[in-house]
């Protein structure tokens, strides 16, 4: 009866020429979305690619010189692209993708497209996750508005529920039969966005876990399922189609346009981050403590003089110079844990507002979602950031060990590959799927929550409907 | 097949249907005449459960409509003034589906044809798609869909109203086949011709009131008119 329902719905909207017009340009519209996606991911994840192999034989290749020297010459950490990258870039394009790390500093990340655009640039980005966030959503607000209210204002309701047709069954089957006209956009899309990967990539179609893209893919399908929920509810509950699609809009606008932002809002003024410049000052006085660093100095130079027993610094069998400068860094990073913990920490509360926003708009758990799955939230951005950070520091000390280890008194010390090679390639492991789902246990839940709410309330509408 | 027993509706203060006592045997042409807002309309709504009574009870083949609602629906069939359907769809297509929906969805496509043509749709007309129908034609859609779904009651409110005298003629004729092969008819209707012609009993309303029933073979076209115009009176 179900399936029934819902082929006669796709055949009637097939044969629409406003539905095969509309249906038409969505297609479009997101397969020059995934397009665009692929080319930034094939390009970009061919460039790091590139980039981390060049930082590392410049690295590799470094004349002879003092290991300080080479602290200060440096390396980049890429952060690789995942594949899902394609279809959400998430933060990435706000919080870079590239660090530079050096003696002295943790920096800030390097590259970050969205620095260099107007806000209205930003705005007209079409990801494959606006096509399924915003736009899709839209093309069911229009698919759906009528599904009851026009059938009642044509009056072929009263005949249909004058045959004896079960409302839930009609409602299931008119959410079927948008569920199919929704597949006529997906599965083209999908298997291109497959065919694409398979092509382009030489990690073989699925590097990373098949797990995620699955995963990726019910959460969107789930999205769907609501929005389709919700505007045959509203359907069946409006005095007239009109009303459906007004109301259906301006859910759709608030969800889709007003939330996000909303939620960020609150979010920053729940928990106010300092400005870049405020942030850079604070930290720059902690790193500058002379005293503090003094006294740390003192204490390290005690305890080696006891260890070696020994009077004077010019007595023990290492270079201080080496240690002092590593005492340094220690200092550094000490500081760097303090200040970016306590900015990291606060940008995770702010998320964890946003994603308690999705008890109120659907999208935000839908946003958070995608992004984690895709490996470009910031729970992910801060994971390779300490990952390289601490790859970063595991260079200060090889390098200061080296100086503390070989330096002579009065001589110039220069190093060469020997000791390169002693610092490993910097190799990032993305952290699991099920770290990522751990970290959005909240999206999820309230996603899940939506789906079940919104399935009753679409049924209990249908039960609920006049007939005329 | 069809009986109403005390059927009443209210909307607040204004009573739409008072106490209503009738029963349609199989095979019988029930009229309800009346002025709009007699009450006409209101007693077929609630034999469809489209709206509840206030009090009394509704039942077809002796079910309680307001109990079964989906069970009571598989015996009748309701034509209204016009006859809607989906108009992207071709006049076979809407058959397909409501007998589908009904609980048929075995039909052959000659035997769904076979349907179309016993209610006189013209050759051809089966395979065009309903936007290009007339009145008439969406009427004998009505009850093709009526046999196809093998109601053994039919439920019309004003059917005929708007058509053509032919077309009329030719729904009044469908009207005596059915009779005639048992189905119990209660149809709401302005055309005390038609009334008289292919009614068995006509029942008068006012008010929300059967006031008055009488067999049509009782009467010459005449004198009906008479009787109900007495009635009108107030």
């Amino acid at each position: 009866m179900i399936s029934r329902i819902a082929r006669k719905e796709f055949t009637e909207m097939l044969r629409d020429g406003r539905f095969r017009l509309l249906a038409g340009m969505v297609l479009v519209i997101s397969i020059l979305a995934l397009a665009a996606g692929w080319k930034n991911y094939a390009e970009l994840s061919r460039q790091h690619a590139a980039a981390q192999q060049e930082t590392r034989d410049q690295w590799l290749k470094q004349d002879k010189k003092n290991p300080h020297s080479a602290a200060h010459y440096g390396v980049y950490a890429f952060k690789p692209k995942s594949q899902l990258a394609m279809v959400d870039t998430g933060v990435d394009p706000y919080m870079g993708v590239a660090v530079w790390l050096e003696a002295h500093k943790q920096n800030e990340f390097k590259f970050r497209p969205a620095q260099d655009r107007t806000a209205v640039q930003r705005f007209g980005e079409l990801t494959g996750a606006e096509v399924l966030q915003v736009l899709l959503p839209l093309f069911i607000v229009l698919m759906t508005f009528a599904a009851f209210a026009g059938e009642r204002e044509q009056g072929t309701l009263r005949q249909l529920l004058s045959i004896g047709v079960s409302r839930r069954s009609l409602a299931l089957g008119k959410a079927l039969g948008v569920a199919m006209a929704l597949g006529l956009i997906l599965i083209p899309s999908t298997v291109l966005a497959i065919v694409a990967l398979a092509l382009s990539s030489e990690n073989g179609l699925v590097s990373g876990d098949p797990a995620r893209g699955v995963l990726l893919g019910l959460i969107y399908l789930l999205y769907f399922a609501v929005m389709i929920a919700l505007s045959l509810a509203v359907s069946a509950r409006a005095r007239s189609s009109r009303l459906a699609l007004v109301a259906l809009l301006s859910f759709w606008f608030a969800n889709s346009l007003v939330a996000s932002r909303a939620a960020s809002d609150i979010a920053g003024w729940l928990f106010p981050t300092p400005s870049a410049v405020e942030f850079q000052k604070a930290m720059e006085a902690d790193l500058n403590n002379e005293a503090e660093m003094r006294e740390r100095l003192d204490r390290r130079r005690a305890e080696l003089l006891r260890q070696y027993n020994v009077d004077t610094i010019e007595a023990l069998p290492i270079a201080f110079s080496g240690i002092s400068m590593q005492e340094g860094e220690e200092h550094g990073n000490e500081v760097f844990d303090r200040h970016y913990g306590r900015l990291f920490d606060r940008y995770e509360q702010q998320n964890r507002v946003y994603q308690l926003g999705g008890v109120l708009a659907p999208l935000l758990s839908v946003r958070a979602l995608s992004m984690g799955l895709a490996g470009t939230d910031f729970d992910q951005h801060r994971h390779f950031a300490t990952a390289a950070e601490s790859y970063r520091r595991d260079i200060q000390r090889v390098m200061n060990g080296d100086i503390a280890a070989n330096q002579k008194r009065g001589q110039v010390y220069l190093a060469d590959h020997t000791l390169w090679e002693q610092v490993p390639d910097f190799e990032y492991t993305a952290p699991s799927t099920t770290w990522v789902l751990t970290n959005h246990t909240i999206s999820l839940s309230i996603l899940v929550f939506w789906g079940v709410a919104a399935s009753f309330f679409m049924l209990r509408s249908a039960v609920a409907a006049k007939v005329d | 097949m069809l009986s109403a027993t005390n059927l009443s509706k209210r909307y607040n203060d204004v009573i739409a249907l008072d106490a209503l006592n009738l029963t349609v045997q199989p095979g019988e042409v029930f009229c309800l005449l009346g002025a709009n807002g007699a009450g006409k309309t209101t007693t077929i709504n609630l034999f469809l459960n489209f709206i509840e009574p206030s009090s009394g009870t509704a039942t077809i083949n002796g079910i309680d409509v307001t109990k079964e609602p989906l069970e009571t629906k598989k015996y009748v069939a309701y034509i209204p003034e016009t006859v809607m359907l989906y108009r992207n769809l071709t006049g076979l297509e809407n058959l397909e589906y409501f007998a589908a929906l009904a609980g048929r969805p075995d039909y052959t496509r000659a035997q769904l044809l076979e349907f179309m043509k016993r209610v006189g749709l013209p050759d051809g007309a089966a395979d065009r798609r309903v936007g290009t129908y007339s009145k008439g034609m969406r009427q004998k859609v009505g009850i093709a869909i009526a046999l196809a779904k093998g109601a053994k009651a039919l439920l019309l409110d004003e059917p005929t109203s708007g058509l053509d005298p032919k077309a009329s003629n030719e729904f009044s004729a469908l009207l005596k086949q059915l009779s005639a092969d048992g189905v119990a008819i209660l149809m709401a209707t302005h055309d005390l011709f038609r009334a008289k012609e292919s009614g068995t009993r006509v029942g008068i309303m006012k008010h929300g009131k059967l006031v008055a029933v009488h067999g049509t073979a009782e009467f010459t076209h005449a004198d009906l008119e008479r009787l109900y115009l007495e009635h009108m009176h107030d």
